[in-house]
């Protein structure tokens, strides 16, 4: 027996049983360690959303296709691949990494302007996702790493604008002109379009642009609140807002290494997609001058690609009509426009401009600002002219069309004759109207503005699609949570659900209200 | 032609140091004087034997005993005789000094008195164990070959549950040892422990998606040749298991390679195997084939309609007049159901198999090589593979003893077929394009002659891709492997009763594997974006694994009286490294080069792990009079992977065996009888990787814009507070042979609990992360082994014996560790364009539930239809989603019935087996009706039909009079819906598995004189998967459904069809 024991000791002085596991079990080649502004540039580049959603409630673009994969709005169905993308892009992407690097720079007071970066521009997914989807997991979100919270609990809307507010208010007031300048900010750091080159510069710039948020989030409780609207929005711009387009928060893409991805499947997947009709009307009958790098005729719809000069001619394009179907579409003898080549004979998105691999995306624009305080002005929560505000948002837009792969600038003479357009001149007795359809026109990238505004303001006026009745003859007012959040969420989903009124496109998010 | 010099030059290669180890190993038998040795071979009752064949090891002399039992035969002393007869024990005897040599010759009774190698290689009288241990046949193995040597086993072995996917030449096999020990993530396969070196059964990309996943390349086993094989031992219990610890949590596979028998003369022999593999088509069974190519029941007019609506069947009745195609080319409007089979071949695989074996008083050696190649049914898919094994002992002193085994495989996998899931694939495209376009229009038009990319040919491109495209334009996917598994062993007797022993592992494996993707695959563009760049891209991988395992034993025996004790101490450290380069290229400069080179984005990545797993062990075992033995065991591990506050485990376990036998009288029907039961506890950090505790962060390999970005690493969630799991087994068994071994009787009853599994599980990504592992939940596996084996017919000359095994499993999940008490493992509409059905876990229900949605129905049972007459979906049920679960994809019943007849030197073998009550959703049903592809299609457009009233009841409850006139929106609701009830089905069948003819030709060639030198000749014809007597599932091969691994368990589509196989071999011993 002595010789086993003596021989045990042995054998655990020679194996040590678990010396050196600490050490085995770290990965040399691996990053344990990052400098927390660039997760925050990582986070800046996720895009939000996808084309095929909101954009095709607004009816600005369609997918005119009711077989399987490509259905959606355009037959008012719920389907999970079109509600999902936001979700997916928003938290485990941004959330995910700007939580970790809020983690690693709080309480640091080297980091305090980095700090605030990360938590307005939080502020911004988060409010995006309320806007689209409702009541969202908030307080929780994000905290599987630090807290272990694998199943996040959902919050109401209004809570987490609440919420948001403080956010935008805290990280606004604690920029700092001498404290620490992010250089890796991609939308004002060294490597952007505007390099700001020094922290007060910088900080300036995320104070307007955390402004503008609040503008945003202040405008959302027009119908809900108005009061509370036009506190918000006063204290917003009192405390400066975007007011040129070098303020603008963007990214800009190569077009070589990177490429906006939701550009490259409008074009890889050309087939399937159109611009719509309500859209082209609007830019057909106003001869707007953006019109031609937004729209195009193909030679064959189901290869863009293969056309290098689409016809861009405006009075040439037109747009899929809303709740038709393809079959319906492209029957020969039938009241529309029938196929072409291997398509559909209808215009679809200039490839080549604004739906180019190396289109810039635009996230927070002095353009979308400058409108929303028109309608602010108009409603006399601010001072300053509606009128003005309206048609520098305008001019505003056309100038950032320069950004754009393969465009010219738009000429000031041609954007005068513009503004004098009867559908376009600002009229005040027509001015919501007016303000929040150019509101439409200039996001015709940022589907979530766009959805959000038309929900808020009621404009641009569209005919419902009445397709089937699965809308009651009304919009989408939402988009539904993923299948796969309800399946792997399942209890924290279902009281969700049930406080939404159902997890439905017909329930509205709070700020909504009939 | 360059083949066979590169096969010669092999052949000289390993055999000249095979001629060099002959040299070294001492000469094998002294030679005295020829004397004649006479004697007597009587049974056990005492009565003489006639006709039994008295032979000198290693010559051709040989005798057999006349009708009072009685020989003669020259011999000189040292020489070896073997006494052999049919039925019977086969004696070996070793001439001394005496002339006179009387034999017994005991009636073979296979295990009664059987030695099983169990675990770490410790030889054990089969009598003394306490739990369930089979012993492979493996001359069935042989005779009934198969690529990978465990397909031969399906339907074997009760409680070894083997399915062969279908995936390919080199594929991979799912092996299940008494059910499945913990949820998907965790290897669930058993341990695999050649010559004492333990590894992981190793499947790759058995779980499906993307270029790696979607294509089976195969598991570690195919790395051994069932030729080198000397015995396999199936330890399928956790008792049996228990001292190798947390590998071992779902049992271990025993395999010894030959190393030769000492005092054996110099030996060569020599195998060669052709087998032809032909392709099943069950796909009549639900091909439609009376409308073609088309939507709203007309067919294409145009080029353009015809690209874009090549997947749909949905158009005008077949006529064969002159249609246009996708490629502008007018062809036939007529079927064309068989294109998948016109595109595949007859598979063929050779094997040859050399071996040169010897021994002396000293040691023995053994060394072969084998050489396979395979050609896939489907084309350019191509595997290879060369084997090399030394098996060497040798007595250094009369103490000391070495044994040194290596095994060397060079595997090269040429294009394994991308299956299981939607996307490139050759089934996924034939079974999803209309039928009306002939197989020649895919193959001429493959390469669009303006662009050089594919051929648009349907309005899913990049789904479903041309694999005429992929042929033509050289898409390649190359998997070369060479693994070395080498094994020192030291034994040294201290005394009598007292070894110890020391044992070094180590395996080292490589693979090399590169893949392109085409330029021009789905797409009409050959430029990527606004770059003027060529797409497609270009891969590389490198992988390196080294395992090392050393261990020591000290043991001993001992007997006092009519006790025993048999006890023993160990140790074992297990060290793994790995190591992966990966690198890719793409937007290249030259189109259609596909180099590293050549491309402008380019991008590298090194992974690195390593784990280590120490551990101490021992076990004693008493016995009394031969009579009643009970074992005690247990072993701490302490594992790397852990967080060091809670790394290690302690398991024991106890068993014991009663040979009540004994006790009775030696002439009654009962020859021996043994009850044995056990109970054990198992740990095992499997499903941890090195690691998963730790979080770490990417920097993106290209900077954008000039700004480096960084991310959070993976969307894996680390958990610092993982332990390993336990599984607790107990098992009880009776094992009876009886009316003079003529009846086998050999059941076993066991229960298997694990709890606090390691599971993978999925979060809520508004966590952050899409998952993380956690130790929660418990299953159950609880089952019943059977084994009937009967020998009707017995005879000098003739023998059948027939043998029936069964396994009844039954699982259940206990606990998923949420409150909702189920567990999503997999929604595959997730993970992109699949659209159908679940895999859960839930509390109550057995493992592996599928679920789906179904349609919805009244409270009275009635499907009820929209206003429309459209279907519409379930909603609410048990979790909420509207899915409810249809069945567990693991079968209830599985088993096989064995036939083995002889006569003369005319062996033949019949073997049937079956598997009942799994499910499976069929997901190549789902596409097929909703592109109107499928009989199912027809409903509503047969003959007199226009339009289809869907047979159901209105939200009010009367019955649904709408006629719905578009059915392809119709059909395509069962996807958009996800409503699964048409494409639930049983996984069941009873096969046909294997028919096998072989004849001993060794008495024939004897007769002629030339031929002095053969020492045996076999022939060996056998068929595999010769019929499907009875399966549930239309258009498939039930078995043709599963991937080997556990995520998309019960999910099927786009499999390839599995074959059947026609074996013709040959073995000469010289």
């Amino acid at each position: 027996m002595k010789k086993y024991i003596v021989l045990c000791s042995v054998v655990t002085l020679l194996f040590g049983c678990d010396k050196e596991f600490v050490e085995v079990n770290t990965d040399p080649y691996a990053v344990s360690e990052i400098d927390p502004a660039l997760l925050f540039a990582g986070s800046q580049r996720t895009h939000l959303g996808n084309w095929t959603a909101e954009h095709t409630i607004v009816q600005q673009f369609v997918n005119p296709y009711n077989q399987g994969a490509t259905l959606g709005f355009n037959f008012n169905e719920d389907i999970d691949g079109v509600n999902t993308p936001k979700w997916n892009d928003s938290y485990p992407g941004s959330i995910r990494n700007l939580t970790q690097a809020q983690q690693l720079v709080s309480d640091d007071a080297a980091y305090t302007n980095l700090l605030s970066m990360i938590r307005i521009w939080k502020a911004q997914v988060f409010m995006g996702l309320v806007d689209a989807y409702g009541d969202v997991p908030y307080f929780e979100a994000g905290k599987a790493v630090s807290d272990g919270i694998f199943y996040p609990k959902y919050d109401a809307g209004s809570v987490i604008f609440d919420d948001l507010y403080r956010e935008l208010k805290e990280a606004i007031g604690a920029l700092n002109p001498s404290g620490d300048y992010v250089s890796s900010d991609l939308f004002y750091g060294n490597n952007s379009e505007n390099p700001s080159g020094s922290a007060a510069v910088q900080v300036e710039k995320w104070r307007k642009l955390g402004n503008s948020l609040l503008l945003r989030l202040g405008m959302r409780y027009t119908k809900l609140d108005p009061a509370k609207a036009q506190s918000i929005v006063s204290e917003a711009f009192a405390g400066g807002v975007m007011t040129s387009n070098d303020d603008n928060a963007y990214v800009k893409y190569d077009g070589t290494l990177f490429t906006y991805d939701d550009n490259s499947n409008l074009r890889n997947f050309s087939h399937f997609n159109y611009a719509a009709e309500p859209f082209v009307d609007q830019l057909k009958s106003t001869n707007d001058p953006r019109g031609k790098y937004i729209l195009g005729t193909f030679e064959d719809p189901a290869a863009v690609a293969n056309d290098p000069n689409p016809d861009t001619v405006l009075a040439n394009q037109f747009g899929v009509p809303i709740g038709v179907t393809n079959t319906a579409l492209a029957a020969e003898g039938g009241p529309y426009r029938g196929a072409r080549v291997g398509g559909l004979n209808y215009s679809q998105m200039n490839i080549y401009s604004v739906a180019s691999p190396a289109a810039p995306a635009f996230w927070v624009t002095y353009a979308q600002t400058s409108l929303l305080l028109a309608e602010a002005a108009h409603r006399g929560w601010i001072d300053g002219s509606a009128q003005a505000f309206y048609e520098d948002g305008i001019r505003a837009d056309m100038a950032v069309y320069a950004r754009y792969p393969q465009t010219a600038p738009i000429p000031g003479a041609t954007v005068d004759v513009y503004l004098a357009h009867p559908g376009i001149a600002f009229d005040s007795a027509n001015a919501l109207e007016l303000i929040n359809t150019q509101y439409w026109i200039v996001n015709i990238r940022n589907g979530t503005e766009a959805f959000a505004n038309f929900r808020r303001s009621g404009y641009p006026v569209l005919t419902p699609n009445t397709y089937n009745n699965n809308l009651q003859g009304g919009f989408a007012r939402r988009l539904a949570y993923p299948d796969e959040e309800a399946s792997a969420n399942a209890e924290n989903y279902a009281a969700a659900a049930a406080a939404m009124g159902g997890d439905n496109l017909t329930s509205r998010v709070f700020w909504d209200v009939p | 032609m360059r083949d066979k010099r590169k096969l010669n030059l092999v052949v000289y290669f390993f055999l000249l140091p095979m001629l060099f180890m002959i040299t070294i190993v001492n000469p094998y038998v002294v030679l005295g004087q020829e004397r004649t040795i006479r004697g007597q071979v009587i049974d056990s009752e005492n009565a003489p034997m006639s006709g039994v064949t008295i032979r000198i090891k290693g010559t051709d002399n040989a005798t057999s005993t006349d009708e009072s039992g009685r020989y003669n035969i020259a011999a000189s002393a040292g020489a070896v005789l073997v006494f052999s007869l049919l039925g019977h024990e086969t004696q070996e005897i070793v001439v001394g000094d005496d002339t006179t040599i009387d034999v017994r010759l005991q009636a073979s009774s296979r295990d009664m008195e059987e030695v099983l190698v169990t675990a770490l290689g410790v030889k054990r009288e089969s009598r003394k164990l306490g739990y369930a241990a089979t012993a492979v046949n493996t001359d069935e193995m042989t005779a009934n070959r198969t690529t990978n040597m465990m397909e031969s086993l399906v339907g074997k072995v009760s409680g070894l549950n083997i399915t062969p996917p279908a995936g390919g030449a080199g594929s991979s096999m799912q092996i299940r040892l008494r059910g499945q020990a913990a949820f998907a993530g965790a290897n669930n396969s058993p341990l695999i422990i050649v010559n004492g070196l333990p590894m992981d059964q190793g499947a790759r990309g058995a779980n499906g998606a993307g270029q790696l996943g979607q294509r089976d390349r195969g598991d570690n086993l195919q790395n051994i040749n069932p030729d080198d094989i000397e015995s396999m031992t199936v330890l399928k219990g956790a008792t049996a298991a228990a001292i190798y610890g947390a590998r071992a949590a779902n049992g271990a596979i025993i395999i010894t390679t030959k190393s030769g028998q000492s005092g054996q003369g110099i030996g060569v022999e020599f195998t060669s195997t052709y087998t032809a593999q032909q392709p099943l088509n069950f796909m009549d069974e639900i091909i439609q084939t009376e409308y073609g190519q088309g939507t709203g029941g007309a067919r294409p007019r145009t080029q353009g309609e015809a690209q874009s609506t090549g997947q749909f069947g949905f158009g005008e009745r077949l006529d064969g007049a002159p249609t246009i195609n996708f490629d502008g080319i007018e062809r036939p409007y007529s079927a064309n159901p068989d294109r998948l089979f016109d595109f595949l071949r007859t598979g063929a695989v050779y094997t040859n198999t050399i071996a040169l074996s010897g021994g002396s008083e000293k040691g023995s050696f053994r060394t072969s090589f084998s050489n396979t190649n395979a050609a896939g049914i489907q084309p350019s898919n191509d595997y290879k593979k060369r084997i090399f094994n030394v098996g060497v002992n040798h007595a250094i002193t009369d103490k000391l003893q070495l044994q040194l085994n290596v095994n060397y495989a060079d595997e090269d996998n040429f294009n394994p077929p991308q299956i299981g899931t939607q996307g490139e694939g050759a089934v996924n495209f034939f079974t999803r394009m209309a039928n009306s376009t002939p197989l020649e229009a895919f193959r001429e038009s493959a390469i669009d002659p303006d662009t050089g990319t594919e051929f648009r040919n349907s309005g899913f491109s990049g789904t479903i891709v041309n694999p005429f495209f992929q042929l033509q334009k050289k898409q390649f996917f190359k998997d070369k492997r060479n693994r070395l598994l080498g094994t020192a062993t030291l034994r040294y007797e201290i005394t009598d009763w007292l070894f110890a022993q020391g044992r070094f592992n180590y395996d080292r494996g490589t693979a090399f594997s590169e893949w392109n993707v085409l330029n021009g695959t789905g797409s009409s563009t050959p430029y990527e974006g606004d770059t003027g760049m060529y797409r497609g891209n270009y891969n590389l991988r490198q992988d390196a694994t080294n395992d090392i395992n050393a261990d020591f034993l000290l043991g001993g025996s001992k007997e006092f009286g009519k006790f025993s004790i048999d006890a023993s101490v160990g140790g074992n450290t297990w060290r793994t490294q790995f190591q992966r380069m990966d690198q890719t290229s793409s937007l290249f400069v030259v189109p259609d080069l596909y180099s590293i080179a050549n491309g402008t984005l380019r991008t590298q990545s090194y992974g690195f792990s390593r784990s280590r797993v120490n551990s101490l062990y021992g076990w004693a075992e008493f016995g009394y009079d031969e009579l009643l033995y009970i074992n005690f065991s247990g072993r701490q591990d302490w594992f790397s992977v852990l967080n060091p506050d809670m790394n290690h485990k302690f398991y024991p376990a106890v068993s014991g065996s009663f040979i009540f036998s004994e006790l009775m009288s030696t002439s009654g029907w009962l020859n021996y009888g043994k009850l044995r039961g056990s109970w054990a506890k198992v740990g095992s950090s499997n499903g941890v990787n090195p690691y998963d505790g730790v979080l770490t962060y990417a920097i993106n390999q290209n900077q954008f814009n000039g700004q480096t970005l960084a991310t959070v690493a993976g969307d894996f969630a680390p958990n610092l507070f993982l332990q390993p799991f336990t599984v607790t087994e107990q098992e009880v068994g009776l094992e009876m042979r009886m009316f003079n071994n003529r009846l086998l009787v050999d059941i076993a009853a066991f229960n298997k609990i694990t709890t606090d599994q390691i599971l993978e599980v999925t979060l809520s990504n508004a966590s952050g992360y899409d998952n993380s592992k956690q130790n929660k939940a418990s299953l159950k596996n609880t089952g019943f082994e059977s084994l009937l084996e009967v020998t009707p017919i017995e005879t000098s000359n003739f023998r059948w014996t027939s043998s029936w095994n069964n396994t009844y499993l039954d699982t259940e999940v206990l606990d998923v560790g949420n409150e909702s008490g189920s567990l999503l493992l997999i929604y595959f509409n997730g993970t992109g364009n699949e659209f159908l059905g679940e895999l859960r876990y839930t509390e109550g229900l057995p493992m592996n539930q599928l679920y789906t949605r179904t349609y919805l129905r009244n409270d009275a049972g009635d499907i009820v239809v929209s206003d429309e007459g459209r279907l519409r979906a379930s909603t609410g049920g048990p979790v909420g989603n509207g899915f409810f679960p249809v069945g567990s994809s693991i079968p209830k019943f599985t088993g096989g019935w064995t036939n083995a007849l002889s006569y003369k030197n005319l062996s033949v073998g019949i073997h049937f087996d079956y598997k009942f009550g799994g499910t499976v959703l069929s997901a190549t049903q789902l596409n097929m009706l909703r592109q109107g592809l499928s009989k199912q299609s027809l409903e509503g457009r047969r003959e007199g039909e226009n339009g289809l009233i869907f047979p159901g009841v209105y939200e009010n409850g009367s019955p649904n009079t709408s006629v719905v006139g578009d059915l392809q929106s119709f059909y395509a609701d069962y996807r958009n819906l996800q409503i699964g009830d048409p494409f639930v089905y049983k996984s069941d069948y009873i096969k046909l598995r294997n028919v096998s003819l072989s004849y001993n030709l060794t008495d024939v060639v004897k007769k002629a004189n030339m031929l002095h030198f053969v020492k045996g000749l076999t022939v060996t014809a056998s068929a595999r998967n010769v019929a499907i007597l009875y399966k549930d599932i239309p258009g498939l091969d039930p078995e043709a459904i599963q991937s080997s691994g556990d995520f998309r368990a019960g999910y099927e589509n786009s499999s390839l069809p599995t074959t059947r196989n026609y074996n013709f071999s040959l073995n000469v011993k010289f």
